[in-house]
C-alpha cells in the first residue's frame, strides 16, 4: 500500500517539476538566443569601428609626421633661450588640456585629465584650465569646475586643422586671463600601441623678454617677440592636437580590437550554453515521450 | 615699429590666417579645392565662469 502511494506520487511530482523546468528551459533558450544575437551585433559594430579608426589612424599618422616640425621648431626657441618660469610671487598658471569630444578610446582622455587633476590637487589657486574637447571638460568639471577658463568643443570629429589650432590659440590669448606660465597637456604618440601623457611649457611675453639668453637672437624687439609667441602658441597647439588625434585613433583601434575579442569570447560561451540547453530540452522531451509510451503498455 | 595690423587690433595669428586665406584663394582652381579643405574650422568656444558655462557677452567678429 505504502509502495503504491509513493509510486503514484513520484511521477506526479516529477511531472510538475518537468513542466516548470520545461517552461524555464524554453524561456532560457529564447533568452540565450536573444542575448547571442545582441552580442553578435555588438561585435559587428566594434569591428567596423576598428576598421574606421584604423583608416583614420593611418591618416592621422601621416598628418602627424608633417606636423612634427611645427612643434619641434617652436620648442627650439624655448630651449635656445633657456627660458625659466620666473619665480613671480603670484604665478598665474594656465593648463591647456588637449583632448577631443569622442570617447570609446581607452584611457587617452583620462590620462590627460588625471595629470591636470594632480596639478590642481597641489595648488588650485591661480590656476586655470583651458579644455580642448568635451571629454576633459566632462572629467574636470565635477571637481574643478571653478578652474575651467573656457571649453572648446567640436574637436575630433575631423582631423585638426591649423585654423582650428589658431582659433584656440587666439581664444587663449584673448580670454582675459594673463598667465605668467603655462603648460599644454597632451598625449604624445609613441607607436601604434603606446602613447605618453606629456606636457609642453608655454611662456608669456614678459617672461620671455626678461630672459638673459634672448640675445642669442639678433634684432628682436618686443613686437617681434609678441608676434612670434602668438604664432608659436598656435603651432604648439596644432602640433599637440595632431599628436593627441593620432594617439586617440591608435588607442581606439586597440580598444575596439579588445572589445571585438571579448565579444567573440562571449559569443563562444553563449553558443555553448545555447547548444547545451537545446540538447537538454530535446533529451527531456524524448524521455517524456518514451516514458509516456512505456506507461501505456 | 608697430605694424598696421597690430594697430588695427589683430593678433599675429589672425593676421597670418588672413594672409593664408588670400593665398589659398589665389591658387589655381584644381589646387584650390584641396587647399580649401584646410581652411575650415568647426571648433566652438564656451567661456566658463565659476564652474558654469557662461554665455559670451559680446560676440567678437
Amino acid at each position: 500500500m505504502m509502495m503504491q502511494r509513493t509510486t503514484l506520487l513520484l511521477p506526479m511530482a516529477v511531472e510538475a517539476t518537468n513542466v516548470a523546468q520545461q517552461q524555464r528551459g524554453m524561456a532560457t533558450l529564447k533568452h540565450i538566443s536573444m542575448r547571442l544575437k545582441s552580442v553578435k551585433n555588438i561585435q559587428k559594430i566594434t569591428q567596423s569601428m576598428k576598421m574606421v579608426s584604423a583608416a583614420k589612424y593611418s591618416r592621422a599618422e601621416r598628418d602627424l609626421k608633417a606636423a612634427r616640425p611645427y612643434g619641434i621648431g617652436a620648442q627650439q626657441f624655448f630651449e635656445k633661450t633657456e627660458l625659466q618660469a620666473d619665480g613671480a610671487t603670484e604665478p598665474k598658471k594656465l593648463l591647456i588640456a588637449v583632448t577631443s569630444d569622442r570617447g570609446l578610446c581607452g584611457a587617452v582622455h583620462t590620462g590627460v585629465a588625471r595629470l591636470i587633476r594632480g596639478e590642481l590637487q597641489k595648488d588650485d589657486t591661480n590656476t586655470m584650465v583651458f579644455c580642448v574637447g568635451d571629454k576633459s571638460r566632462a572629467i574636470l568639471s565635477r571637481l574643478y569646475g571653478k578652474n575651467i577658463l573656457m571649453v572648446a568643443n567640436e574637436v575630433g570629429r575631423l582631423p585638426p586643422t591649423f585654423l582650428d589650432a589658431s582659433k584656440i590659440a587666439h581664444e587663449v590669448l584673448t580670454a582675459g586671463y594673463d598667465y605668467t606660465e603655462g603648460k599644454i597637456v597632451y598625449n604624445q604618440f609613441k607607436s601604434v600601441v603606446s602613447y605618453k601623457c606629456s606636457t609642453l611649457p608655454i611662456y608669456s611675453g614678459p617672461t620671455v623678454e626678461k630672459s638673459e639668453k634672448l640675445s642669442v637672437y639678433d634684432s628682436l624687439d618686443s613686437d617681434v617677440v609678441k608676434s612670434y609667441l602668438e604664432f608659436s602658441l598656435a603651432s604648439l597647439i596644432f602640433y599637440t592636437m595632431k599628436e593627441g588625434a593620432c594617439s586617440e585613433q591608435s588607442s581606439r583601434m586597440t580598444a575596439m580590437d579588445n572589445a571585438s575579442k571579448n565579444a567573440g569570447e562571449m559569443i563562444e560561451k553563449l553558443t555553448l550554453t545555447f547548444n547545451r540547453t537545446r540538447q537538454a530540452v530535446i533529451t527531456r522531451e524524448l524521455i517524456e515521450i518514451i516514458s509516456g509510451a512505456a506507461a501505456l503498455t | 615699429m608697430t605694424n598696421a595690423w597690430r594697430a588695427a587690433g589683430l593678433t599675429y595669428i589672425q593676421y597670418s590666417n588672413i594672409a593664408a586665406r588670400v593665398l589659398r584663394d589665389a591658387l589655381r582652381a584644381d589646387l584650390r579645392a584641396e587647399a580649401a579643405k584646410r581652411n575650415e574650422t568647426h571648433v566652438k568656444f564656451t567661456p566658463w565662469v565659476n564652474g558654469r558655462p557662461a554665455p559670451r557677452q559680446a560676440e567678437s567678429a
